[in-house]
């Protein structure tokens, strides 16, 4: 087991260089901060004096040991928009993040398991129907048609929720809908599915004949088996979502968070705060990603046989 | 228990009264950092007004120039290139200092001998003619011109050269008594100036906050606390004025008017901006070589359709590149730019111009109407038969070889055609430099002109001249002056001034007023 | 799990004429609500397939003295257009015909190459285990901790943004799921008694591929397919919204109402009309995918 964890781990450490490293050679050959925010009307001679003080005029493979040092000495620069040091602006950017995902992920556990299951009861009826066209509808906006919606009806015609921001508990309603849409429609049917599959299964057969209901059946082991496919789903659903932390909602309801930050440092090739973002989100999701596997091997020994 | 609570709540209830007035305004950006030297940005000269001062102040109610005291209370030329200063007595920064004429000296050299690569930049196209400040006493300052310099108050009222404490700068990285870059870095996020507001708290791009200082010079600041929130999306911004979680908003587009009319609790107000959209064109890139194809390319565009179409008529098409700001400079007689599709038409047939692909480049959103003034523009080069394409790119090309046409502005960066034109179209600036324009010793003679007379009539008939040479082989098109809007509550009174930089929120004592209610 | 004692093989695949009578089986057994998916979906290929010819108005001509004019039953409609007119005064009708051309192109290209990435790549790495699998794995981890945006954004930096590239953007959009899933299927598929029977005798590893894995991940696949047709055309749009999708004046539904945001409260026309579009193509296909999920699997089938 722990040889296991160990692999895990040190695969892990692997893919995170990798991205760093990628990252950070495809954001210099795609061009360089002057060329993007700074650089708007000013003479050849002055772009070369703000390369040089900025540090873009040497070798990028210096460029690159610097910034491997910054691993070791923690200095990971200043942002060359916000001059202040990235690990700063990085991290007054995740909380929010982390804050929305949590609510958004609440909402989406709260809906879609109750409904993945009722699904697969019903899935002949028509709330097995309802309940999919409702998790389908989740799929089919796109998310900020819905936040513009919700903006329309609960704020502009009906002045109850705020719009702007992440003050108060009333500012979380609107992004957190928003933001779960999708993952409620993924899940709902997720669940349904996993929940399906699991009714086919032979022991269920078994304890149906042994004359259990089909719905004492799901209980008892459709719910424990179908949850190793939901976490695995959730554990995908949670590390998309902070990696991206919702450029779109985020925008809209002017969030503070880290998808926006890492979509504006890169259009603007802001290669500190770039390369410190990629590095705090890949790390969660990576550890997220681990004690996933990690969990896996210890609830199903032979994943753990297999890989070993 | 209660009764604390009882107490507190009828603070807060107190301070929401008229006693403390606080603003909230909605930007569609808020700033990165502050530091008036290094900025000229669109999205900066939003915020400097209101917490820093220069030393030639001017009435900006109205177009006319008016100067007036500021920093410096008297000025006048001891000799051709030498103006002597008078400091303004018992001003205070917003850390408790004292303004000292060390201050001054330090905030006008750090320009002028500037050793920081981005106040290199700055000072270069706009400051060049300054050689040196030094301190004659403690309430005096000399000032020293390379050349005679015609536009001594113009320039001394520039935002780059608002005054900043010297002590507190050198204090705030490295040793305390020595400057430092890292220094000038650290005051652009804990900026401290002398103006009516002290920045109270900035989180870059995110919210800025102003308190009133109760120590300003001048007439105290109307507003106690004014938060800025940026909110990119317009729909947005729009709904958070109308929830009322904010009182004014910035940039709302000419298509969005209409929700503002349409709500009887708020109101618009907006000017044609002093500052051009333009399209740029290059030179020399080897499909447009030839001046008769940039020429049918400018023939073709009907800017007052654009005006009418997506302005409703409120922008300003020009003529030529010259804005009312200028005052007596101000030519709006000389015609350099039209609308003639027939001659587009000819102009191209005689260039033996073959359909080779022409393509117009737009950022996504940076301008308002941009991207749909480019599509319009390609589907008016269609029409005399020009093969034009829209390509939109975050990235700015202006210095890139292969870049054909694309949008730009022209911003007026103090009231003067040196102040735009001047400043974009020199010899050796920026255009130039970055290989989309050539000139040669006749312009820059006429540019020289233009630049240093002292005669109103000859920098005129200078400006004129080069002004033939931008129509004879152009390198732009200015479209218009963009009609730009701010929206409020109806308990607000405020409107952009004239006299100022386009986007400037000045909030100072006059320029607002707020009936809380 | 592991005591599957059935041949999956014995009904997953009926024979030719099979083929018809289960069709015919297939939509007698349909609800009502699969039964509206299917004629929504051939309504909306057909739409798409006869845009050119059905369309009122040159999707790109623009009308600058007509823009924003509302559809038909309004005040201020201009004739001619039934859908109202966008910012530009072009014909909104025309522009969703086409767009809808556009997008289900990018968006059935896109799904097929990241069908075929991850699937292949899935495959490679739950039938080879070893280092091939630490390698496949640890893309589809870094995949999935670099934002999409980003990737996006990355490359079209590097090859600009024309259709072509459009296309393999969204290709790369969802690939590790596939390979996720496949990886995930053909591992427990290894394990089973007729799996390790085939692999016992000999046979090579492509036959061990063709004959028995894939036809036992035809349903996962299939679900996962719809699922990336609609994430692609949200993805689009999303690029859209972010200035990044297809290059104006060129219309994809997505680019519509990506674009066209900012008009939802004065000229909602703009965005609805798209955005319905939109909705009724992922509906449609993911109550189709679902329906076929269902009739293929054959351990619910045989009970």
């Amino acid at each position: 087991m722990i040889a296991y964890a160990v692999r895990v781990i040190a695969k892990a450490l692997v893919t995170f260089l990798a991205i760093v490293t990628l990252v950070f050679f495809f954001t210099r050959i795609t061009g360089n901060p002057i060329d993007y925010v700074i650089g708007q009307g000013i003479t050849q001679e002055d772009r070369a004096l703000l390369m040089t003080y900025f540090g873009l005029d040497q070798p990028l493979w210096l460029q690159y040991l610097r910034f491997l040092r910054a691993f070791v000495d923690g200095e990971f620069g200043l942002s060359f928009v916000e001059r202040r040091p990235v690990t700063e602006i990085v991290a007054d950017r995740l909380w929010p993040s982390l804050q929305l995902l949590g609510s958004g992920l609440a909402l989406t556990l709260l809906l879609s398991i109750p409904l993945g299951i009722v699904a697969a009861i019903e899935r002949k009826s028509w709330i097995g129907n309802a309940v999919m066209s409702f998790a389908f509808i989740g799929y089919a906006i796109p998310n900020f048609v819905l936040a513009t919606f919700l903006i329309l009806i609960f704020a502009y015609w009906l002045n109850w929720l705020p719009v702007v921001g992440n003050g108060t508990a009333l500012h979380f309603i609107m992004p957190t809908i928003t933001l779960s849409g999708v993952m409620i429609a993924a899940l709902t049917r997720f669940t349904r599915n996993a929940m399906l599959d699991v009714l086919g299964q032979d022991y269920m057969r078994t304890a149906r004949a042994k004359g259990l209901s089909e719905r004492q059946g799901l209980f008892k082991h459709g719910l424990r088996n179908a949850s190793i496919t939901i976490l695995s789903v959730i554990g995908l659903q949670v590390a998309g979502l902070a990696a991206s932390g919702n450029v779109v909602v985020e925008a809209i309801f002017a969030w503070p968070g880290i998808g926006d930050l890492l979509v504006r440092s890169a259009i603007q090739r802001d290669y500190p705060v770039l390369q410190f973002g990629v590095i705090a989100v890949s790390v969660a999701v990576l550890t997220v990603n681990a004690l996933v596997d990690i969990a896996y091997a210890y609830a199903d020994p032979r994943i753990r046989l297999a890989r070993a | 228990m209660t009764r604390l609570l009882a107490t507190t709540a009828l603070a807060a209830l107190m301070a929401g009264s008229a006693f403390a007035v606080e603003l909230k305004v909605g930007a569609a950006n808020v700033t990165t950092y502050l530091d008036p030297g290094r900025d000229h940005s669109n999205v900066g000269s939003q915020f400097y007004y209101n917490s820093f001062d220069v030393l030639v102040e001017k009435n900006y109610d109205t177009l006319e120039t008016e100067w007036r005291p500021g920093l410096a209370t008297e000025w006048k030329l001891v000799e051709p290139t030498v103006m002597e200063l008078k400091l303004r007595q018992g001003v205070k920064f917003h850390n408790g200092d004292a303004m000292t004429a060390d201050d001054v000296v330090f905030s006008l050299n750090r320009m002028y001998q500037a050793d920081f690569p981005p106040y290199q930049v700055r000072a270069r196209d706009r400051l060049a003619n300054f050689e040196k400040a030094e301190k004659v006493d403690e309430q005096t300052i000399r000032i020293t011109a390379k050349k005679e310099e015609p536009l001594w108050e113009t320039l001394l009222n520039l935002q780059q050269v608002m005054i900043v404490p010297m002590k507190y700068t050198m204090s705030l990285a490295g040793d305390p008594n020595a400057l430092e870059h890292d220094d000038f870095e650290a005051f652009s996020l804990k900026p401290v100036g002398t103006g009516p507001y002290k920045v109270a708290e900035l989180a870059p791009g995110e919210r800025l906050v102003w308190e009133r200082f109760d120590d300003f010079w001048g007439d105290k600041a109307p507003l106690e606390r004014v938060t800025v929130t940026q909110i990119p999306e317009t729909a947005s911004r729009i709904t958070a004025l109308k929830t009322g979680e904010v009182d004014l908003i910035t940039n709302v587009a000419p298509d969005q008017l209409t929700l503002i009319e349409q709500d009887p609790k708020l109101k618009a107000v907006g000017s044609a901006t002093a500052l051009f959209h333009v399209m740029i064109m290059n030179v020399n890139h080897p499909t447009l070589k030839d001046p008769r194809i940039r020429q049918a390319m400018s023939l073709a565009v009907d800017r007052d359709t654009l005006n009418e179409a997506l302005w409703f008529g409120k922008a300003i098409v020009p003529s030529t590149h010259t804005m009312q700001e200028y005052g007596p400079l101000y030519m709006p007689d000389l015609v350099t730019f039209e609308y003639n599709p027939e001659k587009a038409k000819e102009l191209l047939k005689e260039a033996g111009y073959n359909g080779e692909e022409i393509v117009y480049t737009s950022f996504p959103t940076y301008y308002t109407n941009g991207l749909l003034a480019a599509q319009a523009i390609v589907d008016m080069w269609k029409a005399v038969g020009i093969n034009g394409k829209v390509e939109v790119n975050d990235k700015w090309t202006g210095g890139a070889p292969e870049m054909m046409a694309r949008n730009w502005s022209n911003p007026m960066y103090f009231a003067d055609p040196f102040g735009s034109f001047g400043v974009m179209w020199a010899p050796g600036g920026p255009s130039q430099s970055e290989g989309r324009f050539n000139t040669d010793e006749a312009y820059a003679e006429s540019w020289e002109r233009f630049r240093f007379s002292k005669d109103i009539e000859a920098r005129k008939a200078a400006y004129a001249e080069l002004m033939d040479r931008i129509k004879a082989d152009p390198p732009l098109l200015p479209l218009y002056r963009p009609y730009e809007s701010w929206a409020m509550s109806t308990n607000i009174d405020w409107a952009p001034k004239k006299g100022h930089i386009p986007y400037v929120l000045d909030f100072r004592a006059g320029s607002i007023t707020f009936a809380t209610n | 799990m592991a005591d599957a004692a059935f041949d999956p093989l014995a009904s997953a695949r009926p024979g030719a004429s099979g083929r018809v009578a289960g069709a015919r089986a297939m939509w007698r057994e349909a609800n009502a609500i699969q039964k509206a998916a299917f004629v929504v979906a051939v309504l909306l290929l057909a739409a798409a397939a006869l845009a050119p010819l059905i369309a009122p108005h040159d999707p790109v001509a623009q009308t600058l003295i007509a823009r924003l004019r509302p559809p038909v039953g309004f005040e201020r409609f201009k004739e001619g257009h039934l859908l109202g007119t966008d910012e530009l005064g072009r014909d909104v009708l025309s522009r969703v015909l086409w767009g809808l051309r556009l997008t289900l192109a990018l968006a059935f290209a896109g799904a097929i190459i990241g069908l075929l990435l991850g699937g292949v790549l899935g495959l490679l790495s739950g039938m080879a285990g070893g280092v091939t699998d630490d390698l496949v794995m640890g893309a589809v981890d870094a995949q999935i901790a670099i934002p999409f945006t980003l990737v996006a954004l990355l490359i079209l930096a590097v090859f600009g943004s024309s259709l072509q590239v459009m296309v393999i953007v969204l290709g790369l959009y969802g690939w590790e799921q596939y390979a996720r899933i496949v990886r995930g299927e053909v591992r427990k598929l290894m394990r089973m008694p007729f799996v390790e029977a085939a692999v016992a005798a000999g046979a090579s590893r492509p036959r061990i591929a063709f004959r028995h894995l894939l036809p036992n991940i035809v349903s996962p696949l299939v679900v996962q397919f719809t699922l990336s047709l609609s994430n692609i055309v949200l993805q689009e749009s999303t690029l859209s919204f972010l200035g990044m999708g297809v290059q104006p004046p060129t219309a994809t539904l997505g680019s519509m109402v990506g674009i066209g945001r900012d008009y939802m409260p004065t000229a909602p026309w703009i965005v609805i009309f798209p955005a319905l579009a939109i909705l009724l193509l992922t509906f449609a296909v993911q109550i189709l995918g679902d329906w076929l999920r269902d009739r293929a699997d054959v351990r619910l089938r045989s009970r």
